[in-house]
């Protein structure tokens, strides 16, 4: 099979997207690689403050006329949005693999899933209603409201490109609010190419605006008294410690999502040759990159059973190719950056010392076609022993490294589950239904999987998390986002 | 070559189609007796290709094991003949075709039954065309 047609040519230098302009930053440019070929694709700039306040200014100016504007004309605006992402499916696709490195399966599959939220929010005629009882007293009324808040800032991580700042910014412009997005520096292309479509379809200039750039603009967001509220993906320490506290000390509204340490239990019963694939997109798929990703493989059963099944599944990952995401035969490709990979080689390396069994070493990518440098390639690693003292078996890798650890029941499986400071997706593989429920009311994770490996709730479900994975109240997507981007103001009325 | 993923197949499912339907244009300018049924299988093709991307694209989902589904399918398996030689008879063209046809469903068969547990839209699809060329199949040796 061909390498797919790059649609990213030159190296472009990316300008904000601001009131409805495309604005060229003063900042700093540093450059954005194609970690696959380790090429510059685009220089992006490091925002000014002063670039973030206007971005706020012109989403606030914007704010009044949007908040007045009907919802059914809001929403076309996103019927119109969505018509041209579907037009641009295969483009906005390979752009994702292009910055980011992930396959195309992967990266279409993203596309899929942030039109799916653009699709939900065009519902919010209906699931921004609010709800009323007459007669709460003799002759008073009392109904519910919805009203939009103003600007939110929504601040996207660099594993999903596409996809993360989707999963606010559509409620957020349907509800009636003006949003800012800060995409990851990292990977800033497709969140450009979303902007450019959000402009065809003829959104209101400053209804959505998008600021390149770092610190500054996180911090300026975070100051700026005009922003209502922070959607936040990207790890645990920044999300709690940076976006909860200070939005909490400034009075907004807040939602971060973080990081994770999903198990996956592996019952006696499972079906094997069903688990096997869903283990690999688990633990493999986006290079492991990924908050819903497995981590801990936690095998329940005799050794017979256990040392059945893992030699399977080392077999398995260990013929995983890996390569550029732009030909369609690769499985895995490179994480996001050389820095990346060598934190990941860290991690590895202190497995070993801390006496974890290396069962399949995927620190040098020998599955890799030729042509490519290996500087941000890995194959899939696997280690054996696991146990939670150490730091692979509780730290979030964020990479292809699977710990192996052995439970002899089920409870001893959800104990070690519940034991992670995470709470993010833990699944179990099962073909008895009574396991399957048990797991489900006591583990400690805002999804839960049952025989399925990523558990990605689709855009009318939230997207929850819990323990370290999640700060705040209300999550993304559905109608959880509908309140988290609504005022619900609450009327009593009585006519004499 | 073996199939690793789910875009993989679509292409190659794809590949399949667009050259089986240059196969049946090109028997229908040779053989005036079969025109009407060589256009309609071309136009057929190109409304599996179609259904099936419309499948693909409408599931894939980076929660699905797009990258891990088709296991075991070895392309070279499925390879067609599409060279119909000068001075062939109809009745050669048309066996010609049966061969065809009989490599594709294989191809959709088998790409569907290791699928289908995993990612269930896609296979869905390639059973439906496996289908509807079996009824080809049937066709064509009606005319035999």
């Amino acid at each position: 099979m061909a390498i797919l047609e790059e649609p990213i040519k030159g190296v472009p230098v990316i300008k904000n997207y601001i009131g409805g302009e495309w604005v060229e930053s003063k900042g700093e440019l540093v450059d954005v690689a194609n970690p696959a070929k380790c090429e510059t694709i685009a220089k992006v700039p490091i925002s000014t403050r002063e670039e973030i306040d206007a971005a706020v200014e012109a989403a606030q100016q914007a704010f009044p006329d949007w908040r007045t504007t009907t919802p059914l004309a809001r929403v076309r605006c996103l019927f119109r949005l969505k018509e041209l992402l579907e037009e641009h499916f295969e483009e906005v696709s390979r752009i994702q693999t292009q910055e980011h490195g992930k396959t195309i399966d992967e990266s279409r599959g993203e596309t899929r899933r942030g039109i799916e939220n653009v699709e939900v929010a065009t519902g919010i005629p209906s699931l921004m209603m609010g709800y009323n009882l007459e007669d709460i007293a003799t002759g008073i009324d009392e109904y519910l409201i919805r009203q939009p808040l103003g600007v939110f800032g929504i601040i996207g991580p660099f594993n999903f490109p596409f996809m993360i700042p989707l999963w606010s910014a559509p409620y957020a412009v349907a509800t009636g609010n003006t949003v800012v997005i800060k995409p990851s520096s990292e990977v800033p292309l497709s969140q450009r190419s979303i902007a450019e479509l959000v402009d065809e379809a003829g959104f209101p200039p400053g209804v959505w605006n998008v600021v390149n750039g770092g610190r500054t603009v996180v911090n300026g967001m975070l100051e700026h008294p005009d922003i209502q509220g922070i959607a936040f993906v990207g790890s645990t320490p920044t999300g709690r410690d940076v976006i909860y506290k200070r939005c909490g000390e400034t009075g907004k509204r807040v939602l971060a999502q973080c990081g994770a340490k999903n198990f996956m239990v592996i019952m006696p019963d499972c079906n094997v040759q069903r688990t096997i694939p869903a283990l690999m997109t688990s633990f493999f798929g986006n290079t492991g990159q990924r908050c819903l990703s497995g981590t801990v493989l936690c095998i329940v059963g005799d050794a017979a059973f256990y040392n059945r099944f893992l030699d399977d599944v080392v077999d398995t990952a260990s013929k995983i190719k890996v390569g550029y995401g732009l030909d369609e035969s690769t499985q895995m490709g490179p994480v996001r950056d050389v820095k990346k990979k060598e934190k990941i080689l860290r991690y590895i390396e202190d497995g070993i010392k801390a006496g974890a069994k290396l069962r399949l070493d995927g620190r040098k990518p020998t599955n890799l076609a030729s042509g490519y440098p290996d500087t941000c390639f890995l194959n899939a690693t696997i280690f054996e022993n696991v146990t939670p003292d150490m730091k692979i078996g509780r730290e979030e890798i964020f990479g292809p490294v699977m710990s192996v650890t052995r439970a002899k029941d089920l409870n001893e499986a959800i104990e070690m589950a519940n034991s992670s400071n995470f709470g993010n997706a833990h699944a179990i593989f099962t073909t008895n239904g009574k396991d399957a429920r048990e797991f489900q009311y006591r583990v400690e994770s805002g999804n839960v999987g049952i025989n399925v490996g990523i558990v990605a709730p689709m855009a009318f479900f939230p997207f929850s998390g819990m323990k370290d994975s999640f700060f705040g109240t209300l999550h993304t997507q559905g109608q959880e986002a509908v309140r988290f981007f609504t005022l619900s103001k609450v009327v009593i009325q009585r006519w004499l | 070559m073996n199939l690793n993923t789910a875009s993989e197949a679509v292409s190659f499912a794809k590949e399949l189609e667009t050259e089986s339907a240059k196969f049946y244009e090109n028997l229908a300018q040779r053989y005036a007796e079969g025109k009407e049924i060589f256009l309609s299988f071309a136009k057929e093709n190109n409304k599996n290709i179609v259904q099936t991307e419309r499948a693909y694209f409408g599931v894939i989902s980076d929660a699905i094991e797009g990258c891990f589904s088709f296991k075991g399918i070895d392309t070279d398996n499925y390879s067609i003949e599409t060279t119909l030689s000068e001075g062939r008879s109809y009745a050669d063209a048309l066996n010609m075709a049966v061969a065809l046809e009989e490599k594709i469903v294989k191809f959709y068969t088998d790409a569907a039954e290791v699928s289908k547990s995993l990612m269930a839209d896609v296979p869905q699809a390639f059973e439906r065309i496996a289908k509807k060329r079996n009824e080809r199949i049937l066709k064509l040796k009606s005319l035999l």
